[in-house]
């Protein structure tokens, strides 16, 4: 330790040690969640990721003002047409402006069927804040501005192509993300109040009501997953509606996804149980309300916010895997893996590759819950070090 | 090892015995039952009019009037004493004719991902942990994280795209169109083991990402341990000591994990089944549960799940062979 | 009495993360045949990375100093310059085991779990002696039977587990000495054990020495372990031998303030009501080392501005023996 009263200090030395001092006092009092913070920030990879999914996020509650168009408008002039890329400059000069080229419709001269080629004397621009389609963004408030277009209404843009029906694929992503996400969320929530009451009540009763619960767990998990939900997918009725299906999808992923973090949060509460300083807590007269509040929750919250998160993935990908094989939310529901659905064939990676755009934004957001979820690991480890 | 191994088989029994009760709800869960679907597929589009009686008909002859617990018997009776499933409507014949040599085909599969998932990863496993923080290193670690992130049904597709620009068009499904409804031989056999690399690649993707990092993470902790030290100032050579001390105890959490790995397996394979063409038990369940063809789909289910439950039972003995510490007869 | 290792100002650095920390520094210390070195020191003191250089044990991110001499003489009379060998290589595997055997804290730690004793055994033999495999089984329990090991031609096929911890120690010395070293460095073996079998397996490796006429090289923090085993002794303080001397003297008539201190700590039974007197402060971690002499931050006895601005030199105060400190430096003190 450095004495700050060290006459032999300049003062410039004085308010150095001094500002450290303050760190350190600052870092000694901060609270467990404060701790993790400051740990999770300094994990590059998994702030990148939690930027990320959070854009990602914001696109699809704002879906209805982030899309140009809605995810069944069709634009029949542009079927099957591959993505319209802005640019600054063609043939005919430069703008400041990003702008696209116009398409004309001619007849293949061989096929003689119609077909979309590039005409490069319209040109269209892009902008901000354009009017288009008439929409309630979250589902109220009424607008027909749209982030991003073209000036003129008549015309639309394309980033991302189209599909076989003419349906704008960037429009329809923001729209899946919505779906595909909150179902996630959905899901994980269902999960993690089955798993906090039955992984409870097992830790918390112990003896028989443990075993019984154990055994079903077990029973749970070595049932594979897929095949199980497809089970319970398979038996909804072919008439229900968009949402009905929506809300069953959510109920059964939710349904099955808790053993896992069951088996966490019993083996969790038996094991803290026995923790020495919750052993000290209660010989030092605290009272069970505290023990369980001061002593016992804050050490395994942060687990349990830790496997919250790597669930995500299984729920995301689950519904995408169900609903690519058609067994989960059908048309017109979009989510990415219904989109997907329209990308089954190696003829459609060979010819229309845009169409599988969305297995992106599934490989990200899979991996950004999963670097997350690595990150939080190490930021709520109480043991590895921050500054 | 005796009561070990007898203790293991009755966990394995009440297991399977909720597991069947388990798949029995789930075949009863789609609205209407055998008899309305039966009669639906036989008799929509012929004009005949099938009344409620008709219907009712079918059901007292299959026995489908009794109460579901009684249903649950003969269903369980019927497989547990005469290995028969049921009737599968979707294909007039028994469940046990559709599925058939299918059995043997996934479960070639099965082992073909399994061998594969292990070769692979182990060794590589080890390598990383042994040179851990190099390029490899965060190069697998960067793998590994794709490996969960990306779709296997979306693997499968890439893989069969550039398979097919490789290799000819003739890549996916299991076997070539000669073989395709030939009767079993040597030269189909050495056809399916042409086909099998692209479904085993595809579906150990995931399990060697997985088990990559086990491997690395206990090899890991294996390298630092006392006797790993106590061993080298013994003077043994380094790359036997590598091999016999903390390679040796690195495999036991990838052996206990086996029927973690089936389970992921057979979870992946109807989707990726899909999507390669597979024409195994993987693609006869997607099939059965949109023909709500429960009969079918309830079998392929139980069958799955006991493959999983054995692999379970056998990685225990496996893992009590291969680690002294775990006390037989506890 | 010949001399069989000499170690001369050793000096261990480590990378890390915080900078190259040197946990050790200008160490030397010599074993004669037959005789035993103690080294005591506290946790961090670098008593562990000193034995672990001489094996050339130590990690990839450690390196040695450029003066530091580590000669070994072998049984049959080589000199081997241990600070110019590989880490991993035919030479020092040559000399791990066979010419030096190490002996850990946590004997359960030290086996594989996995392999029966005999097995770990058998490979220590074969490894160094010529025999094969029957031999080096019946030399393995007749090993056992040396260390007092009962019914051991059973245990030769137990898992370790299966063994209390002092016979786990037993057998763990039964494994070094299989392999017939000439030195033994014996790292701290009897902490981890119960008090009544620490005495038993000190006996047990006091006889073996005599016996097999080795040298040793025993570490550990409890002076009174050193009292029973050693005949000379090493004190060391963050990577520095502060006092060296024949033990019974240093015991008698500590010079140095912190072997002082740590006398003092020991309790005892005529001070049965008195409390104990710890050696105030905790050891500074090596990346934060004083200036001067090292223990002037926790010295009763420091002179200001020259305890804590300049090392002292070691000044040998007898024959045989030596001390790092000012207070025993009359001439450097009233040159500074």
């Amino acid at each position: 330790m450095t004495d700050m009263s060290d006459p032999d200090l300049t003062p410039k030395q004085k308010r150095q040690l001094e500002k450290e001092h303050q760190q350190r006092l600052k870092y000694y009092s901060a609270s467990q969640w404060t701790l993790i913070w400051w740990r999770f920030k300094r994990h590059r990879a998994a702030m990148l990721a939690a930027v990320l999914l959070g854009l990602m996020a914001l696109a699809g509650i704002f879906a209805e003002f982030v899309a140009p168009y809605g995810p069944v408008t069709r634009d029949t002039k542009y079927i099957e047409g591959p993505p319209q890329i802005p640019k600054f400059c063609d043939d005919n000069g430069c703008s400041l402006r990003p702008f696209i080229n116009g398409t004309k419709t001619e007849r293949d001269p061989v096929t003689l069927r119609a077909i979309s080629v590039p005409d490069p004397d319209t040109r269209y621009y892009i902008s901000l804040f354009v009017k288009g389609e008439s929409v309630k963004v979250l589902g109220f408030i009424p607008t027909d501005r749209h982030l991003i277009g073209l000036d003129d209404p008549d015309q639309k843009i394309h980033f991302w192509g189209t599909d076989d029906l003419g349906r704008d694929v960037f429009s329809r992503t923001i729209y899946a993300t919505r779906t595909s996400l909150s179902i996630g969320v959905l899901g994980v929530l269902i999960s993690f109040f089955l798993a906090l009451a039955i992984g409870g009540a097992a830790g918390f009763f112990g003896g028989m009501t443990d075993n019984v619960i154990q055994r079903v767990t077990e029973v749970i998990r070595v049932v594979p997953i897929i095949p199980l939900y497809m089970g319970l997918a398979a038996a909804m009725p072919k008439e229900w509606s968009t949402t009905q299906v929506y809300f069953a999808m959510t109920l059964i992923l939710g349904l099955f996804g808790w053993p896992t973090l069951a088996r966490r949060i019993r083996s969790q509460l038996l094991s803290i149980r026995n923790e020495d300083y919750v052993v000290a807590a209660r010989l030092a007269g605290a009272r069970p309300r505290r023990i369980i509040t001061q002593h016992m929750l804050p050490s395994f919250t942060s687990f349990i916010i830790v496997d919250l998160v790597i669930s995500f993935p299984y729920m995301i990908l689950s519904e995408t895997a169900l609903s690519f094989v058609g067994l989960g939310l059908r048309p017109p529901s979009v989510s990415w893996g219904v989109l997907l659905q329209q990308a089954q064939s190696v003829r459609a990676i060979e010819q229309t590759p845009w169409l599988f755009i969305p297995a992106v934004f599934v490989v990200v957001a899979v991996l950004a819950f999963t670097v997350i979820g690595d990150g939080l690991r190490d930021a709520a480890d109480p043991y590895s070090e921050a500054k | 090892m005796l009561r070990f191994t007898l203790e293991r088989l009755i966990g394995m029994a009440i297991t399977m015995l909720l597991v069947s009760l388990m798949v029995f709800i789930i075949m009863e869960i789609p609205p209407g039952d055998y008899a309305d679907r039966y009669a639906f597929r036989k008799y929509s589009g012929t004009g005949v009019n099938v009344t409620e009686a008709d219907i009712q008909a079918i059901r007292v002859e299959l026995g489908l009037d009794k109460p579901m617990i009684f249903r649950y018997f003969d269903w369980i009776g019927g497989i547990v004493l005469r290995g028969d499933f049921g009737q599968a409507f979707a294909f007039e014949t028994s469940v046990v004719k559709v599925i058939g040599d299918k059995v043997w085909l996934t479960t070639g599969i099965l082992f073909a991902t399994l061998i594969l998932t292990y070769l692979i990863s182990i060794p590589i496993g080890i390598y990383a942990a042994v040179r851990r923080g190099s390029a490899v290193d965060y190069g697998l670690t960067i793998f590994s994280y794709l490996g969960l992130a990306l779709p296997n049904f979306l693997l499968a597709l890439v893989m069969l795209y550039f398979a097919n620009r490789w290799f000819g068009a003739d890549i996916g499904g299991l076997f070539s169109a000669e073989y395709r409804d030939a009767p079993w031989s040597l030269a189909k056999v050495w056809d399916m083991l042409k086909h099998l690399w692209l479904p085993a690649v595809v579906l150990a993707w995931s399990a060697v990402a997985y088990q990559i990092q086990t491997v690395r993470a206990t090899m890991s902790d294996e390298l630092n341990k006392l006797s790993v030290t106590a061993a080298r100032a013994r003077g043994v050579p380094e790359r036997r000591l590598l091999i016999k001390y903390p390679a040796r105890l690195a495999i036991n959490p990838v052996v206990s994990t086996i029927g973690f790995d089936v389970n992921r397996i057979f979870s992946e394979l109807p989707i990726v089944a899909v999507v390669l063409g597979l024409t195994d038990l993987g693609e006869l369940l997607l099939k059965a549960y949109l023909d709500l063809d429960m009969n079918v789909a309830g079998a392929i289910l139980l069958l799955l799940t006991f493959a999983i439950v054995f692999m379970n039972f056998l990685s225990d003995l496996l893992l009590a062979w291969l680690d002294p510490r775990i006390k037989l007869g506890a | 009495m010949s001399r069989m290792l000499t170690v001369e100002n050793l000096s261990i650095s480590f990378r890390t993360d915080e900078g190259v920390i040197t946990p050790v520094q200008g160490v030397s210390f010599h074993v004669d045949q037959g005789r035993t070195l103690g080294l005591v020191g506290e946790s961090g003191s670098g008593k562990s990375v000193s034995t672990k250089a001489l094996m050339r044990l130590l990690p990839g991110t450690a390196s040695l100093g450029a003066d530091t001499r580590m000669h070994y003489t072998t049984k049959d009379g080589r000199v081997v310059e241990i600070e110019t060998l590989a880490n991993d290589g035919e030479p020092i595997r040559k000399l791990r085991g066979g010419e030096i055997g190490m002996i850990f804290q946590e004997p359960m730690a030290s086996f594989s779990p996995v392999y029966t004793i005999g097995n770990q055994m058998m490979e220590a033999i074969q490894l160094h002696r010529p025999m094969g495999r029957r031999e080096a089984r019946s030399y393995a329990v007749e090993m056992l039977n040396k260390v007092g090991i009962s019914n051991a031609e059973a245990r030769v096929d137990q898992y370790p587990h299966e063994l209390s911890g002092g016979m786990r120690q037993r057998a763990m010395i039964a494994l070094t000495l299989s392999a017939g070293p000439a030195l033994l460095i014996a790292d701290e073996p009897t902490t981890a054990l119960d008090v009544t079998i620490q005495a038993q397996v000190l006996d047990l490796m006091r006889d073996l020495q005599q016996e097999l006429g080795m040298g040793m090289i025993f570490i550990t923090h409890d002076l009174g372990v050193i009292a029973q085993i050693a005949d000379d002794v090493a004190v060391m303080y963050l990577g520095t031998i502060v006092e060296r001397g024949p033990a019974r003297e240093v015991i008698r008539a500590p010079q140095h303030p912190y072997t002082q201190g740590l006398l003092a700590a020991i309790p005892s039974l005529d001070k049965l009501h008195d409390r104990l007197s710890p050696v105030p402060g905790d050891i500074p971690s090596p990346n934060a080392r004083p200036t001067g002499c090292p223990f002037h931050t926790r010295c009763a006895q420091k002179i200001a501005g020259l305890c804590d601005a300049r090392p002292p030199r070691e000044i040998q105060t007898q024959p045989g023996r030596a001390v790092r400190c000012w207070l025993h430096d009359d001439e450097g003190r009233n040159a500074a």
